[in-house]
């Protein structure tokens, strides 16, 4: 799965400059990862799911429910006993899949898209929960840190460097069909029991991408694989234009603001335009909209609170 | 994919420096397929300007005239799609059709 762009040895960082860019980005977001940590422990460790349940000869609370037959059954039906059932240790694999077409330079939105890989990469190596894995997408898909490989300052800085924001288009449709590859792939090298096993993509990305209906497809198949994906739309424009020192004149950047000029023939086959507003078609059923990165921990927390709460609602659990 | 129904696209700044026809202040970078040419963009200008008249439009794009599909031009000039394209547009000088004679 690693294909190397036609364009990335065009601006590639050397080492020394990947790894004081990883050291500025990891500490400028240090005390955000603590708060991304917490959030995250509360969520991901399993142990405030535990419930008293069961049916045992023995145990620390009586079931209300077993009393009555066990009475009936002259007392042979003993089994009236309930236990604090063990949570079973989840393990997790997470895919940080990061935009690196040009228009994330155009749009300012790389040092955000830095920014969240180190917060995020930070905050999961403090919670030592699982195997991160890092790729680059454009018109290729890099990856440039796998699931086996441990997360480290070093590999930080290598991620960095592989990352070029110059490639001429953003295929999201292939960089997600990848990604479903490389997840059963992980899954299938994962130990223990697979059903333990919690699978996450953030993709981070300025948000633009074509073909609206065949990445739908894509995400309802990596759902209907556990595959939660979240997709976090770095809007480093609207952040850009909101400066004062900007006049009015400035036009709207944001991709809330974001129209999509749509030709179709009617009934009558005579050619209808018709604007829609960008976000209305986006695929993707979690997106979070970053304008900063201050904003992050709080918001991404809320969307994976909500997917484990729909997960363990549906029997996942 | 580069029809007017394919799936390629590129996000579009509207100018003018002709007063008459500036669009409201709000509207900004637009995502247009890249299979469109001048009329699909002269009709586009023209809703957004609400005109009861629509205004035979031509497009500029780097100081060239677009004479082709947007596509063909990002082609022909080494431009990328994943850039916003600043389009400026001004009165037809020609108009698009012979005038009827009286
Ligand atoms: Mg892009």
């Amino acid at each position: 799965h690693t294909h190397i762009s036609s364009e990335a040895s065009a601006a590639t960082m050397s080492l020394d400059e990947a790894r004081s860019a990883w050291a500025e980005h990891e500490s400028s977001t240090r005390n955000l990862a603590l708060i991304l940590t917490e959030h995250l422990r509360l969520i991901l460790h399993p142990t405030q799911a535990t419930k008293m349940r069961g049916d045992f000869r023995t145990g620390k609370r009586l079931n209300i429910k077993r009393i009555i037959p066990y009475i009936a059954s002259s007392y042979k039906r003993d089994k009236i006993w309930m236990r604090r059932s063990i949570p079973s240790k989840r393990s997790y694999q997470i895919m940080l899949a990061i935009d690196d077409s040009k228009s994330m330079d155009e749009s300012d939105s790389k040092s955000l898209a830095f920014e969240t890989l180190a917060l995020v990469a930070k905050s999961m190596s403090m919670l030592e929960v699982g195997e991160i894995c890092v790729l680059g997408f454009g018109e290729e898909v890099k990856l440039a840190h796998d699931f086996s490989t441990p997360f480290t300052s070093e590999a930080g800085a290598e991620v960095f460097q592989s990352f070029t924001f110059a490639q001429s288009k953003t295929n999201v449709r292939k960089m997600l069909a990848e990604s479903i590859e490389l997840f059963r792939a992980a899954r299938l090298k994962a130990t223990g029991s697979s059903s333990e096993l919690w699978q996450l993509q953030l993709i981070i990305s300025d948000g633009v991408c074509e073909d609206h209906p065949s990445i739908r497809q894509l995400v309802r198949q990596a759902f209907e694989e556990r595959i939660m994906v979240v997709f976090v739309i770095v809007d480093a424009l609207s952040r850009k234009a909101s400066t004062p020192t900007q006049s009015a004149a400035v036009p709207n950047q944001s991709i809330l603001d974001l129209q999509t000029a749509e030709f179709a023939k009617d009934a009558d086959g005579e050619m209808q335009l018709k604007m829609v507003k960008y976000l209305d078609t986006f695929p993707f059923q979690y997106y979070l909209i970053v304008r900063d990165v201050q904003e992050l921990p709080g918001v991404l927390a809320g969307a994976l609170r909500q997917w484990f709460a729909e997960v363990v609602e549906s029997g996942g659990d | 994919m580069s029809g007017v129904n394919g799936s390629a696209q590129v996000k579009i700044q509207l100018q003018t420096k002709n007063p008459e026809l500036q669009l409201p202040q709000e509207i900004g970078p637009i995502l247009v397929r890249t299979g469109l040419k001048r009329l699909e963009l002269s009709r586009l200008v023209n809703n957004l300007l609400e005109a009861t008249q629509p205004v035979p439009l031509q497009f500029l794009i780097n100081g060239q005239f677009l004479r082709t599909t947007i596509d063909d031009f990002l082609t022909q000039n080494g431009i990328s799609a994943e850039t916003t394209l600043t389009v400026e547009y001004v009165k037809a000088l020609i108009p698009p059709q012979t005038i009827a004679s009286y």
